[in-house]
């Protein structure tokens, strides 16, 4: 704030006669007349030409060359595009930068850090309906990442994996379906639409050997096989595996989800009405049985 | 006054202290003049110890730019001195840059978005009669018309007429009413036709002190008395109740066009606060302003 600049514009305007109603005016060019253009301003056509596409703007489909075979189709087929429909991206998160969120005050370390927490920073623009799967946590900046966190996010290296549990905070991967994933970056956009809580999908058939490996902290692998796995990997990087049970935050560091939940404190299925603040919870052994994990 | 603002205006940072003996002296004259036993309500506002220094530092704003420093002043002319202290503005609510344009942009809007058009013409199938065609098509060596309520004709239907009900609602973008106040709040303290009052508390009830008031300050003919709370001291509301150029509005009727309608906009201390909360929780919010968040995203 208060530039050079807006330093000067105040100095000027002291000089000048009173602002008032009387001696307002747009920046000169800001209005535009939205008139029809004649003769050489616009003449017949306004720049469309005469018939065919350019005057009707029904333009050529994309990649159509008029005849010739287009370049898609003249190559051979490349493979590395293969199932490229079914694959999910992700909005990357460097350790470093998250580092910074939570040095800024714009990420709570005393509570668990999941995707909601982590979009509600309004830093992230995911959209599942373009196959966007959630946050990958990248290691640029890993040597500056000192927080304790518990971490849940959808991609994760094993150096990153490192950095978390090094500094004794514990790290998930967790898959969320697009429904649960829309549900999980705006809560209260979800909760205004009163519908249940619906239970979080379980990974399609590509993903379900990455979420169900203890090496990746998956959220369906056994938490034994996590605990030794844990152990593997800070003797693999020569660290001493700081003992959770003995930390101050030990009941928020082991918080975990449920495979079908969305929500921390929330079990699919309820339905959070905003406008009473009460929750409605099933009752129906029927739906009960539908949404039990 | 218009001196002592001046001083006020070129104070900076490094010059406080001058400022602070400036107000000692103030301070000692006040007392004097309730020992001679002035007037009752006078020696109510004279009684405190030392001037009102509100000298916040303002950590949250950039630390390379000073705050904004003005007088406070009384309306209790029977007092030994028009200014009973000194505040510390925000920069980035009172020292913004003056966008002139976003001002207009502002001015326009509110004059536009409560704007309906009753004007209203009649089209060529709306005025009465013309159903027939005037004469056969051929033959008889006249212009072909098929009604005589075309637009051609005198007393046919308008083309492109004004149609009633016409709304010219719109909504400003949320920065930009909110640049608005800012620039406008800026540009009057600049103009040095914002001033700063400790209260809206006077002895008299009297239209005629008001108005002298403001004659002797300088403050011109219309003058916006502006403060935290809608339910106003008794004696102002009296005294501006038959003066139609000097209006009280709470903040939080508080806008771009009524600042600039009046010539002089008078703040109290708490309005000048509550301003500059409700303003800076604005600037911050991360979710609302999302131009504000576009250089942080990932």
């Amino acid at each position: 704030m208060a530039s050079q600049g807006t330093e000067k514009a105040l100095a000027l305007l002291r000089r000048l006669p009173r602002v008032s109603l009387g001696n307002l005016k747009p920046n000169p060019g800001a209005v535009k007349s939205a008139r029809r253009g004649r003769g050489i301003y616009g003449g017949k056509t306004h720049g469309a030409g005469s018939k065919g596409s350019g005057q009707r703007q029904n333009f050529m489909r994309l990649g159509f060359e008029t005849g010739n075979t287009p370049f898609y189709l003249r190559f051979p087929y490349q493979n590395y595009y293969k199932g490229h429909h079914m694959r999910l991206s992700y909005a990357p998160l460097c350790m470093g930068k998250l580092q910074r969120m939570i040095d800024t005050s714009r990420l709570r370390t005393d509570v668990p850090v999941d995707i909601t927490q982590l979009s509600a920073t309004q830093l992230f623009s995911i959209n599942p309906m373009e196959k966007m799967g959630g946050i990958m946590l990248k290691d640029e900046g890993i040597d500056h990442f000192q927080a304790t966190l518990n971490l849940e996010v959808q991609w994760a290296t094993e150096a990153v994996i490192t950095s978390v549990e090094r500094n004794g905070g514990t790290i998930t991967v967790a898959y969320y379906d697009p429904i649960s994933l829309q549900a999980a970056l705006n809560p209260m956009a979800f909760f205004k639409r009163g519908v249940a809580i619906p239970r979080r999908m379980l990974p399609p058939q590509n993903l379900i050997d990455y979420y169900s490996d203890p090496k990746n902290r998956g959220y369906l692998a056994d938490p034994t096989e996590v605990a030794r796995e844990r152990f593997v990997l800070a003797q693999k990087y020569g660290y001493e595996l700081p003992d959770i049970r003995s930390s101050p935050n030990q009941e928020m560091l082991l918080e975990r989800k449920d495979p079908r939940q969305i929500f921390y404190g929330l079990q699919p299925g309820w339905v959070v009405n905003l406008e009473d603040k009460v929750i409605l919870k099933p009752t129906d052994p029927e739906l009960l049985e539908h949404y039990a994990s | 006054m218009a001196g002592a603002l001046s001083l006020a205006w070129g104070v900076t940072a490094h010059r406080p202290a001058l400022l602070r003996q400036v107000l000692r002296s103030f301070s000692v004259t006040a007392v004097r003049n309730q020992e001679t036993g002035a007037a009752v309500a006078a020696a109510s506002i004279d009684s405190r110890k030392s001037p009102l220094i509100l000298d916040e530092k303002f950590p949250d704003s950039n630390s390379i730019v000073v705050p904004r420093e003005a007088w406070i002043e009384t309306l209790d002319t029977s007092a030994a001195s028009t200014q009973v202290g000194l505040i510390h503005l925000h920069p980035q609510v009172f020292g913004a840059n003056p966008r002139l344009d976003l001002i207009h942009e502002n001015v326009t809007w509110q004059k536009k978005f409560r704007m309906v058009n009753y004007a209203h013409t009649k089209v060529r199938s709306e005025v009465r009669g013309g159903g027939k065609k005037p004469w056969p098509q051929k033959g008889l060596g006249r212009a072909r018309h098929g009604s005589i309520r075309s637009p051609l004709w005198r007393g046919g239907g308008v083309t492109h007429g004004p149609r009633a009900y016409t709304t010219h609602f719109y909504m400003l973008p949320f920065s930009k009413r909110l640049q608005g106040l800012t620039a406008t709040l800026s540009a009057k303290f600049a103009q040095d036709d914002l001033k700063i009052v400790e209260s809206l508390d006077m002895p008299s009830d009297e239209a005629g002190y008001l108005e002298q008031l403001c004659e002797n300050r300088r403050w011109g003919i219309s003058v916006l008395f502006v403060d935290d709370s809608d339910i106003m001291p008794r004696n102002i509301t009296l005294a501006s109740d038959t003066l139609r150029h000097m209006n009280l509005m709470p903040v939080y009727g508080l806008n771009v066009h009524s600042m600039l309608k009046h010539e002089t906009l008078v703040l109290t201390v708490a309005a000048v606060r509550r301003i500059e909360e409700r303003i800076l929780y604005h600037f911050r919010r991360p979710d609302l302003p999302k131009e504000n968040m576009k250089r942080f995203r990932m």
